[in-house]
């Protein structure tokens, strides 16, 4: 049989096609993307919901970006929101005092010229959102270099010693962010700065660091939501996605085939970390003052909830679960906000339901799916009145006891599918026509899995 | 250069005290089908896990095609051309039988991020490469109509099956079997017999087996190394090790006994 050098060069296209296909088109799909959202779904769901869906977006970039790491190769990383507050500080720092030495003027949405964000009526950017993007890449290619220097280290090691390394990452970048100089709002002042005074950057200390533009709307951020789950995706079924699956399977086999485990790791380590960089670079950008303690353990453990919840390896369940959990969290606060858009709620639910009986008819498989997500509007909703209730007759906001919902949830979904409500399995790999069922396969006998039973453990 | 393409000079480790793998020697040449016998515990799979770097041997050396590999990480010598199954199936469970094999068809590749995410024209042409070249060799295991299943989900005869299509896809120069036959009926052990000797001659390799059933080695082995506690006790053809003594005293307890 030829070898496969021998095989590589007759499957080789043309350059103007896998730049069509491998650029192009998912470019096209970003921005199709994007816009969807800022003019279809921003204009039916007000001001209000309009900020949630950043935030939703933001937190999938977080989820799907996490799921490398601890879905596809199996490293238990908690330290994610380290990486996530490195893009969020050096996105916001190059765009407000970018901006404060170009025009002198850090409320730069007056220079994001011709249309600024406001009220997500309007989408074309200008040059204040150049400094945006220009922050986002450099913060993920920051945030990929601490990436790199956290994981060669702690990756060679043990499983365990990872997860500890990384929560003590997240934290030292907690601490030297409260230690870093009061922010600077006057252009002049800064150019006096001497480069000694520079060394510990002036990014806010303890207090914040805010006024930082807003220029992620939900253009911006779906955009970029859609191509961090392309980046996730194309890893996911490519031979270094297959290699960071086989290490979470069974390391020693891994290495039996040819796979340098510890290479492997760190890259998708630092391809994590980089990704993640860019969703903090577009949430300081968000409208919210950064702090100190978004690099800290509570965001990190949204993030997990997210995947684990989801499914480890599934980019579309930690998605799922993102968006789901996001809205839960707002629904908790009260059902007010979603009262407000009963009507939108109900156009919805009736669409997918009606997509759902679709699909049943034509035989379908997908619509036992697609009718669950109609039913999501619908019950959290219901789960809006019932906190509203409970917080009328007792005083207590649900809200705050997020952390106790999330962890029964979490015990409850570990319990019943440790691997996540999806595995590995994407939801569209639900869809497809009825398939007959198959004559089921004889699983080992019991001495034939007697004799494959290795007599120690684990050893090879 | 040493005429065989395997060749093991005594290597050995322990764990604590226990002698798990003493003064190993042996050589397999080119399309050599060689045993590798003993008792329970006697360190045969201890053996491989030397040679193919799982653990670091401790004294001697191990050479494949006149190269030293001792020294090297497991997925190096993968790389230089040393592939194995597990006497404990390990498959990659969660991922398609195709995936498996695509997986190790990785080390023939280069695989960079960049690629990865831009689909560049090379990364596309490897990819399909991997593809077109994991489901010949699926078809030459009558597992290509499996090729979507989950590696887990396939009987315990097509996953014994899928391990060695699964070695065999990194394009070794020496393949080793542990076990292959365990948990099998006789007829599958024929079948199994006949698969090996062709396995030898279509893809041009060296092969070493361990196994327990005698039948199936003194069938197909050349070249019998007998193991028993952790030292070779004796090695050559398949007839004179049977009617070695001492080795018949390792198996039976007692010499004069009939293997
Ligand atoms: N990693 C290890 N740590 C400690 N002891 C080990 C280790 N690996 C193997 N041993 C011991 O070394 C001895 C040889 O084990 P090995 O698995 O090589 O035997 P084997 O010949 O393959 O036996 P079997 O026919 O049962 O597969 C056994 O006593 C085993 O307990
Ligand atoms: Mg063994």
């Amino acid at each position: 049989m030829s070898a496969l050098t021998d095989l590589i060069p007759a499957h080789r296209p043309s350059l103007a096609q896998s730049l069509f296909a491998g650029v192009v088109v998912p470019s096209l799909c970003a921005i199709g993307v994007g816009t969807l959202m800022q003019f279809g779904v921003g204009p039916v769901l007000g001001d209000y919901w309009t900020s949630v869906g950043v935030q939703v977006g933001i937190a999938v970039m977080l989820a799907v970006s996490l799921n490398i790491v601890n879905g596809f190769t199996g490293q238990f990383s908690i330290g994610h929101a380290g990486f996530f507050a490195i893009g969020a500080y050096i996105g916001a720092g190059v765009s407000y005092y970018g901006a404060l030495l170009i025009w002198n003027d850090a409320s730069a949405m007056a220079h994001g010229a011709p249309l600024v964000w406001n009220n997500s009526k309007s989408w074309l950017f200008g040059a204040g959102e150049w400094l945006m993007i220009g922050g986002a890449i450099l913060g993920a290619c920051v945030a990929a270099a601490f990436g790199y220097i956290v994981g060669l280290p702690s990756l060679r090691l043990r499983g365990d010693y990872l997860a500890i390394v990384t929560l003590g990452f997240g934290e030292i970048v907690r601490v030297l962010l409260q230690q870093t100089r009061p922010q600077v709002f006057d252009g002049a002042e800064l150019r006096e700065m001497s480069a000694g005074e520079l060394v510990i950057p002036p990014l806010g200390g303890a207090t914040g660091f805010s006024s930082i533009p807003k220029y992620a709307n939900l253009w911006w951020v779906w955009l970029f939501v859609a191509v961090v789950v392309f980046f996730a995706y194309r890893v996911k079924v490519s031979s270094t996605g297959r290699a960071l699956l086989s290490i979470r399977e069974d390391e020693i086999a891994a290495r039996a085939m040819g796979v340098n485990i510890t290479k492997y790791k760190v890259r998708a380590f630092v391809l994590a970390a980089a990704l993640a960089g860019i969703a903090g670079a577009l949430y300081a950008h968000s409208g919210n003052v950064l702090q100190p303690r978004d690099a800290g353990f509570q965001r990190s453990f949204d993030c997990i909830i997210f995947v684990v919840l989801g499914g480890l390896g599934s980019i579309s369940g930690a998605a799922l679960a993102a968006v789901a959990l996001s809205i839960m969290t707002e629904a908790l606060r009260g059902p007010e906000p979603i009262l407000e858009n009963w009507i939108a709620l109900l156009i919805l639910t009736a669409v997918i339901s009606i997509v759902a009986a679709i699909l049943r008819a034509v035989g379908n498989r997908g619509w036992r799916i697609t009718l669950l997500m109609a039913v999501t509007p619908l019950s959290i909703l219901l789960l809006g009145l019932a906190s509203k209730f409970f917080t009328d007759a007792t005083g207590i906001n649900l809200a705050d006891y997020r952390m106790v919902v999330y962890a029964l949830l979490l015990i409850v979904v570990m319990l019943v599918r440790p691997n996540g409500l999806f595995g590995l399995t994407e939801i569209w790999e639900y869809f497809g026509p009825e398939r007959a069922k198959k004559p089921p396969t004889t699983p080992p006998t019991a001495s034939q899995a007697a004799a494959a039973a290795p007599t120690e453990g684990s050893r090879p | 250069m040493s005429e065989f393409l395997l060749d093991v000079r005594e290597i050995g480790i322990s764990f604590g005290g226990l002698k798990a793998c003493q003064q190993l020697t042996l050589q397999v040449p080119a399309r050599g089908l060689h045993g590798l016998i003993g008792p329970n515990g006697a360190g045969k799979t201890t053996a491989f896990n030397l040679i193919t770097g799982v653990y670091q041997t401790q004294t001697g050396s191990v050479s494949l095609d006149g190269v030293h590999v001792h020294h090297l990480a497991p997925h190096q010598i993968a790389k230089a051309g040393m592939s194995r199954t597990f006497q404990n199936i390990r498959l990659f469970g969660d991922l398609s039988v195709l995936d498996n094999v695509r997986l190790a068809c990785h080390l023939r590749g280069t695989h960079t991020l960049i690629g990865t995410l831009f689909r560049t024209p090379m990364f596309v042409a490897q990819e399909r490469a991997i593809r077109e070249r994991a489901l010949k060799m699926l078809d030459v295991f009558d597992l290509a109509d499996l090729a979507d299943e989950q590696a887990r989900s396939l009987p315990y005869g097509n996953q014994r099956r899928l391990e060695i299509c699964r070695a065999l896809a990194t394009e070794p120069k020496v393949l080793l079997l542990d076990e292959p036959a365990a948990g099998m009926n006789p007829s599958e052990k024929v079948a199994l017999a006949a698969t090996i000797r062709q396995i030898r001659d279509r893809f041009n390799l060296a092969i070493l087996l361990i196994e327990h059933d005698m039948g199936l080695v003194m069938d197909i082995c050349e070249h019998i190394t007998v193991l028993d506690h952790g030292t070779p006790i004796a090695a050559g053809a398949p007839r004179e090790v049977q009617n070695n003594p001492k080795v018949q005293e390792a198996y039976l307890g007692e010499p004069g006994a009939v293997l």
